[in-house]
C-alpha cells in the first residue's frame, strides 16, 4: 500500500474495505461449545440413567468430570490468548456473558436451595435451561449466528416444558438444549471457520 | 477542492495511517503482523506510519515478548476515535456538497 494522498471517494472506499476485512474475520471456531455441549451432554443422560433405571443415590456424582473439563478451558483458552494476532470488541464482550451466565448458575444454585427449601431440586432444571438461554442468544446475536440464537430460545421454550414434567424426566431436556443450544450450533460454528481458513 | 483539505486531519488523510486507523476502529486491539498483512505494507513504512499515529495521540502501541518473540499491539485511543470520527465527517460533508 503507498502512503499517498487520496480524493474523498477514495478515501471512503478505503475506510469501508478495511473495516469489512476486519468484520469478517471470525474467530470462534465452535471448539468450546462442542466440548461442554457434549460434556454436559453425557453428564446429564448419565444422570437421568442412574436415577432413573439404577436408582443411585449418589447421580449426581457424574457432574464431577466437568471440574476436568473446567481446567482444560482455562489452560486452552490462556494458549488461545496468546495466540490471537487481533482482539475484538465482540470476543471481549462475548467472555463478559459466559462470566456472567457462570456468575448466575452459581448465584442460583445457591438461592434456590434456600427459597424452594425441601422441593428445590424440583426448580433446578427449568431455572439452568432459562438461565442457558441467556449465553446463547447473546452470543447468536454478537455474532451474528443465527444457530446460536434459535439455540438460545430453544433453551427457553425447553425451560416452560421441565416444571410440568416428572423430576426424572425433567433431566432428559438438558441433553436436548445441549444439542439444540451447544452441538449443533457448535458443528455449524466450525464449519464457517474451517471455510473461512480454506 | 482547497476546502476538503483544509478540513481533512492531515494525520488521517494518507492511505497507510487511513488503513490502520479503520482497521484499528473495528478491533479492541491488533498486532503488527495483522496490521501488515491486512494492508499489504512494508514492515518499515507499516512501522514508520505507526510511529506517527501515536505520536499525535491517535493509537496506543504496546510493545512486549510473547513466547519470546517481541510482539508489538496497537489500539485506539479515545481521541483517535474523535478524530477518525471527525474526518469521517468531514469526507460526509464534502461529498454531500
Amino acid at each position: 500500500m503507498q502512503d499517498e494522498n487520496l480524493s474523498p471517494q477514495e478515501s471512503l472506499r478505503l475506510i469501508e474495505s478495511m473495516i469489512n476485512q476486519a468484520k469478517n474475520r471470525f474467530s470462534e471456531d465452535g471448539h468450546l461449545y462442542l466440548l461442554w455441549g457434549w460434556a454436559v451432554l453425557v453428564c446429564s443422560t448419565a444422570q437421568f440413567v442412574l436415577l432413573h433405571f439404577f436408582h443411585s443415590q449418589y447421580h449426581y456424582y457424574v457432574w464431577m468430570i466437568t471440574w476436568i473439563i473446567l481446567i482444560y478451558q482455562v489452560l486452552y483458552l490462556r494458549k488461545k490468548y496468546r495466540k490471537e494476532r487481533v482482539r475484538t470488541y465482540a470476543s471481549n464482550i462475548i467472555g463478559f456473558v459466559w462470566l456472567t451466565f457462570l456468575i448466575m448458575i452459581f448465584l442460583l444454585s445457591f438461592l434456590i436451595g434456600n427459597i424452594a427449601g425441601a422441593d428445590y431440586y424440583r426448580h433446578i432444571s427449568p431455572i439452568m435451561l432459562a438461565t442457558y438461554g441467556m449465553p446463547v442468544f447473546l452470543s447468536g446475536v454478537i455474532l451474528r449466528f443465527p444457530p446460536l440464537i434459535l439455540g438460545g430460545i430453544g433453551c427457553w421454550v425447553l425451560s416452560t416444558i421441565a416444571p410440568v414434567l416428572e423430576y426424572d424426566y425433567q433431566m432428559l431436556m438438558t441433553p436436548v438444549a445441549m444439542l439444540i443450544a451447544w452441538i449443533i450450533p457448535g458443528y455449524l460454528l466450525r464449519k464457517k471457520y474451517k471455510n473461512q481458513i480454506a | 477542492m482547497f476546502l476538503v483539505f483544509k478540513d481533512l486531519d492531515p494525520i488521517l488523510h494518507s492511505q497507510l495511517r487511513l488503513a490502520v486507523m479503520s482497521l484499528l476502529m473495528s478491533v479492541r486491539e491488533a498486532e503488527f503482523t495483522f496490521l501488515k498483512e491486512k494492508t499489504n505494507a512494508t514492515a518499515g513504512n507499516l512501522s514508520v506510519q505507526i510511529q506517527k499515529l501515536k505520536d499525535a495521540g491517535y493509537i496506543d502501541v504496546i510493545k512486549q515478548f510473547k513466547e519470546n518473540y517481541p510482539q508489538t499491539i496497537c489500539k485506539v485511543t479515545p481521541s483517535g476515535i474523535k478524530a477518525f470520527d471527525q474526518y469521517v465527517r468531514n469526507l460526509q460533508a464534502y461529498l454531500t456538497k
